[in-house]
């Protein structure tokens, strides 16, 4: 035992001044341990290990101490506020900065922005917005990522559904019907490929963004959500529609709906910025269904407004005493992020900062110029709305029973409003 | 001879339904250990891959790769160990006690035991972190090892098995002179040795595949253990882009499991047996 006190109790010595990290995106140190080029590095894993790296070898005064969260890695980060132990810096969504916010266990990060010489003028529309709440800015963002229409263009253009070489994406719910019918007529294959199974993110992310475009008002208030609405009602009658008649992939989890899209099984695959990455790498190797047949646009305008709902990493800094040159070395690791945000974003996600969106090399990137519209058009939920995390849960899981028809849609959606208020209600 | 008569029975019938129960049973380690040796981008849809080559051992270098790993498997052993030995002496006392010594309350106090059979650990466990925060406890072996001592099923699986040794034996040895640790230590400790081997593999196994106190518990990285590091290891949508790699962290993790279980599982079938405790 003694023995094992002993290994636990290591003190640092180095003259350096230590940050303490935490992140999650996975471990990769067997193949970006060393590595500080990160113009070389693939993956949400990969460039943020050489990221850091990089960050520790051109300030070699600072020392960025990382640890390695399981995702979303919040079970752990309360622990670690409750033992009044909390990290330096941790990687968060921006729909769940409000929880920590608003008891006062993140700094509001204005100080360290000014030290860095960062404008929050510099930020997107999306970004300033998933990262202010109670008037100040609670965090550094790092990226916007949300939902799009990744596109199998082999199968769109044997449904006759391209147009200079570009898919045909509808512009109502009438006209997505209408191709999607085609398209399985045509094809034999469902248009849809859908995650309705064990995955309540894609049911909830469905649903926040044609509500949002019918100009639905999601939560009234900060302890209040409505769903079982005229407007949340024609939405998921519309997503009932498509599994009813067939025009979507049935009983399929996320690993199905993936396997299913990269192996040419349906048309569209809703899904995130993340995975514009993995089906890249599909569209560019010889012999694979997607081979030089993948297109991604943001979801399309079906009804309303053309808006999309969108959350995003970002950095936020925990509530603890620190010493002045752990302030400074805050200071110095945002100002490093921010100028290296085009790295970060060649995973798939899109820019926090205008200016990357300028860029010529996010530009040129795959895809970037198709997707960059989102930076515009994403929306993220009210920032004094607590709990983000688990109402998506809780939505995305009734709204996916009222889609397949477990559930009647008002029934659905009454449950989703009456567990969501019920759960706020415990909020402070 | 046995062993013959036993086999004796078994019809070509029973032995293609045990085959096949067998077989059952195998296919998804099977399946797991060949999605293990594939590469991961050829896994992408097309996990069938894996019933063909060529193989890779590229996952596992990945494993060893991360410097921690050596480290998680160190932690989760010293806490496992600590826990197995923890729970055996204090099982082992606390069941003598109430099985075989008259002292005052010693049924309430037993019932008092088994009502922690009842509370599961998700409703202390608020409590328990604030406690390890004020002790300091939290990232470190104590801390992890600690909340495994609290053991009731083991003081009721060691109170039950004691009181099924005869009296008899306590009341000659104390004729012969001897003190009550004396009779404990050299005569009912060895009469428990199955008793002990079965407690020890189920604590060894509890406290291996713990997850939840350790992940919140051991939140500095070098602390983890090695189910809580290889969860932190996986990278988002692991399940598809990674999968080789998340198979393999699933057959490196089981195989001190699967170590534990060969040596001991005559203890293991006896316990599911039910022949442990008389």
């Amino acid at each position: 035992m003694l023995f094992a006190m002993l290994l636990g109790s290591c003190a640092k010595g180095d003259g350096k001044t230590h940050i303490y990290l935490q992140r999650f995106f996975g471990e990769c140190g067997a193949e970006y341990g060393g590595s500080t080029d990160v113009a070389k590095a693939e993956g949400e894993c990969g460039i943020i290990t050489t990221m850091i790296n990089r960050f520790n070898a051109e300030n070699p005064d600072v020392q960025i101490d990382v640890n390695v969260v399981a995702w979303p890695g919040y079970p752990q980060l309360t622990a670690q506020v409750a033992a009044r132990d909390p990290p330096d810096l941790v990687t968060m969504h921006e729909g769940v900065i409000s929880d920590y916010a608003a008891k006062g266990l993140v700094e509001p990060v204005e100080g360290y922005l000014r030290a860095a010489g960062i404008s929050p003028d510099g930020f997107t529309e999306a970004a300033r917005q998933g990262v202010s709440m109670y008037g100040q800015i609670y965090a550094l963002p790092w990226d916007t990522h949300g939902g799009l229409f990744h596109v199998n263009t082999a199968l769109f253009a044997k449904a006759g559904l391209m147009r200079g070489g570009k898919p045909v994406l509808p512009n109502t719910t009438e006209e997505l019907v209408a191709q999607a019918r085609q398209f399985e007529q045509r094809t034999g294959k469902p248009y849809l490929i859908q995650s309705n199974v064990g995955d309540p993110a894609f049911a909830a992310r469905n649903l926040y963004t044609y509500m949002m475009a019918n100009g639905a008002v999601l939560f009234p208030d900060a302890h209040h959500i409505k769903l079982n609405t005229p407007i949340g009602i024609q939405v998921a009658t519309f997503f009932r529609r498509i599994n009813a008649e067939k025009l979507g992939s049935q009983n399929m989890d996320t690993p199905g709906a993936i396997a299913a899209f990269v192996s040419g099984e349906g048309g569209i695959y809703p899904t995130g910025t993340w995975m514009i990455g993995s089906f890249e790498q599909e569209a560019t190797t010889p012999g694979r269904p997607l081979y030089k047949n993948y297109a991604v646009y943001p979801y399309p305008r079906l009804w309303g407004e053309h808006v999309e709902f969108v959350s995003g990493h970002s950095w936020v800094v925990p509530t603890r005493k620190r010493t002045p040159q752990q302030r400074d070395a805050i200071a110095r690791f945002f100002k490093f992020m921010a100028a290296h945000n085009y790295d970060w974003v060649r995973t798939g996600h899109l820019p926090a900062f205008k200016a990357v969106l300028d860029d010529p090399r996010f530009k040129a990137l795959p895809h970037r110029a198709d997707i960059a519209p989102l930076a515009s058009i994403g929306r993220p939920l009210p920032s004094n709305v607590q709990r983000q995390n688990a109402i998506e849960g809780i939505v995305g899981e009734e709204a996916a029973a009222a889609f397949t028809g477990q559930k009647s849609i008002p029934q659905a959606l009454a449950q989703a409003e009456h567990r969501v208020n019920d759960l706020l209600g415990q909020v402070d | 001879m046995a062993a013959d008569l036993r086999r004796g029975r078994l019809t070509p019938l029973g032995w293609a339904g045990l085959l096949i129960g067998a077989a059952i049973m195998l296919a998804p380690l099977v399946w797991t250990l060949l999605l293990s040796l594939k590469n991961n981008g050829e896994l992408v849809g097309h996990s069938e891959a894996a019933l063909h080559g060529p193989y890779t051992l590229q996952n596992y270098a990945a494993i060893f790769g991360n410097s921690l790993t050596l480290r998680w498997l160190l932690n989760s052993t010293i806490v496992a160990l600590g826990q197995t030995a923890g729970v055996l002496i204090l099982a082992s006392l606390a069941g003598y006690g109430f099985a075989r010594l008259d002292f005052p309350f010693r049924r309430t106090l037993y019932i008092f035991v088994l009502v922690g059979l009842a509370v599961p650990s998700q409703a202390v466990i608020l409590v328990q972190h604030q406690l390890f925060a004020w002790l300091h406890l939290h990232n470190s072996y104590p801390g992890l090892i600690l909340p495994g001592l609290i053991a009731p099923f083991g003081v009721f699986f060691m109170t039950t098995y004691m009181r099924g040794i005869p009296l008899e034996l306590d009341e000659a040895a104390m004729l012969d002179g001897a003190s009550r640790w004396t009779i404990f230590w050299k005569i009912i400790v060895p009469l428990t040795i199955p008793a002990q081997s079965t407690l020890a593999v189920f604590t060894f196994l509890g406290a291996w595949n713990d997850y939840w106190w350790p992940l919140i518990s051991a939140t500095r990285s070098d602390m983890y253990t090695l189910t809580v590091g290889l969860a932190a290891a996986q990278m988002n949508y692991a399940q598809t882009s990674g999968l080789g790699y998340l198979m393999a962290q699933a057959v490196f993790a089981s195989i001190p499991i699967f170590i534990v279980y060969i040596i001991f599982q005559k203890q293991i079938v006896r316990a599911m047996a039910g022949t442990a405790v008389r």
